[in-house]
């Protein structure tokens, strides 16, 4: 114990460091991810079967795709077009991606769930299509995918811990460089275990809190 | 685990190059002056190879080899970038021009040699054994002489039991999934040894010095080498010659001390008169 506490002390500025990578990099997703996942969900619900094809196709392609393969996919393939991103580059991507099409498919879910009573009662009463969704739908549906939310955020942390396998030295590979030094295996991995639970269960507190206050209004 | 991801990235790998098409010509070296700085691959979680020390800078043996092509290029062994990146993505970010060379503990295989180009070798790995200091057997030897009597504990590989019988043909052969695992049998008792590759054993045992020590035999050699793309002779050439002339020309005091930092042990000097290497 007193040998964990003198590693940790040692290892603490790296450790800090890389819990903030793996703060800012899913953060960075899941802000990137609800903005163009809103795009996506608008897409499918009212874009008509034309328009809404690409993002359908998309949103099932990537849903069905693992996430190590788009962090792959999104530091390999871009060689192809003579782009060749960084690793915080391509991970900020791979995880945008999986965030949009999570939030896309669960807004559409939500707008769908809307009765159709309210877009012609919206109608009736001489609203533009963005008023309908700005006053009407969208605030109904956002109270909906609350839950869903906290969950594709939480999601995303967890998912972000995989770029360490493309050298991004986020809080598990900055573990890792941690135990490869010291071969206190057990102690850091427990220890990096209880920093993503803390991560998490303030997000899923976070995301309670506003659960609330939406149903208290 | 691994496997899984290596397959992965040859098959990311597999798509990008069908993309690209053929390799074009190209002139590395002039790029990499252009940009004013080269760009090496490696890892982060091997000491003695590549690793962070306390202050979290990256340093290690394989850290080196790139400060030796940064002081053969641009005279200054700081004008260098590392790039981190995990065993599997050794060969695929060479491919992809993520970097100009891979200097990561890779061994020299034919089917890698077919995907890449490897420099000449920097360094012969082997397996060796780990003991306690205050122990029954203390050194290979007693080991050998201990016959069936002993436990060694490994690192669980499909030919983890052959490699260990090459050496001690008698010995039991317990393999754990993990390197720490592996310590952890040697430190409770329940193995006699660990056998594991003589630049870490070595590396544990400067580490630990009250608490171990190492058999003092290694076998099963294999060959390090770093790689470059295939397709630029001129910068293999290159990279071959600032390895050459670190370890037997004008770079070798730094070659030396950066040798004997990290293994422990100086290397041969080169000799005056005759160049050793074509004896």
């Amino acid at each position: 114990m007193e040998r964990f506490l003198e590693v940790l002390d040692s290892a603490s500025g790296p450790l800090w460091h890389g819990f903030l990578l793996t703060v800012g990099i899913s953060g960075a997703a899941v802000v990137l991810g609800t903005i163009l996942g809103l795009v996506i969900g608008l897409m499918l619900t009212y874009g008509g079967r034309i328009a809404a094809l690409p993002f359908r196709g998309f949103v099932d392609i990537v849903r069905g795709t693992p996430v190590l393969v788009l962090i792959l996919a999104s530091y390999y393939m871009p060689a192809g077009l003579g782009i060749s991103p960084g690793p915080i580059e391509a991970g900020v991507l791979a995880l945008t991606i999986f965030c949009a099409s999570h939030i896309g498919e669960t807004l559409r879910g939500a707008l769908n769930a809307i009765p159709a009573g309210q877009t012609d009662a919206a109608r009736a009463i001489g609203l533009t299509f963005p008023q309908m969704l700005a006053y009407v739908l969208v605030p109904q549906a956002l109270r909906q995918i609350a839950p869903n939310f906290v969950n594709t955020a939480v999601e995303i942390v967890k998912a972000s811990s995989l770029l360490s396998a493309i050298g991004v030295g986020e809080l598990l590979l900055t573990t890792q460089e941690v135990i490869g030094r010291t071969f206190m295996t057990m102690e850091f991995y427990a220890l990096v275990g209880a920093l993503y639970l803390v991560i998490n269960l303030t997000i899923s507190a976070g995301g309670g809190w506003v659960e609330r206050r939406f149903q208290n209004q | 685990m691994k496997m899984q991801i290596g397959a992965l990235v040859a098959g990311a790998v597999v798509v990008t190059s069908m993309a690209t098409g053929g390799a074009a010509a190209e002139d590395r070296l002039q790029t990499i002056l252009d940009r004013g700085y080269i760009i090496v691959g490696t890892g982060s979680t091997n000491p003695p190879w590549h690793f962070k020390d306390d202050q979290g800078n990256l340093v290690g043996y394989d850290v080196d080899m790139g400060h030796i092509l940064a002081k053969a290029i641009f005279d200054d062994p700081e004008k260098v970038e590392y790039v981190t990146q995990s065993s599997d993505s050794r060969i695929p970010n060479v491919l992809t021009d993520k970097v100009d060379v891979t200097c990561q503990f890779m061994t020299v295989t034919g089917g890698r040699a077919q995907q890449v180009n490897f420099t000449i070798p920097y360094y012969r790995e082997g397996v060796g054994v780990l003991m306690m200091k205050d122990g029954d057997y203390k050194s290979y030897d007693d080991l050998v002489a201990a016959g069936d009597g002993i436990t060694v504990s490994v690192l669980q590989n499909v030919y983890a039991e052959d490699m260990v019988h090459q050496a001690l043909p008698d010995a039991k052969v317990d393999q754990y999934d993990s390197v720490d695992l592996m310590y952890q049998a040697l430190n409770s008792g329940r193995a006699d040894a660990a056998a594991t590759d003589m630049s870490s054993a070595k590396w544990f045992v400067a580490q630990n010095p009250d608490r171990y020590v190492e058999g003092g035999y290694g076998w099963n050699p294999q060959t390090y080498s770093c790689a470059v793309k295939k397709g630029d002779p001129d910068f293999l050439h290159f990279v071959d010659i600032a390895f050459r002339e670190a370890m037997t020309g004008v770079d070798f005091p730094a070659y030396s001390a950066s040798f004997e930092k990290w293994f422990g042990e100086k290397p041969p000097a080169p000799q005056v008169g005759f160049p050793g290497e074509l004896r």
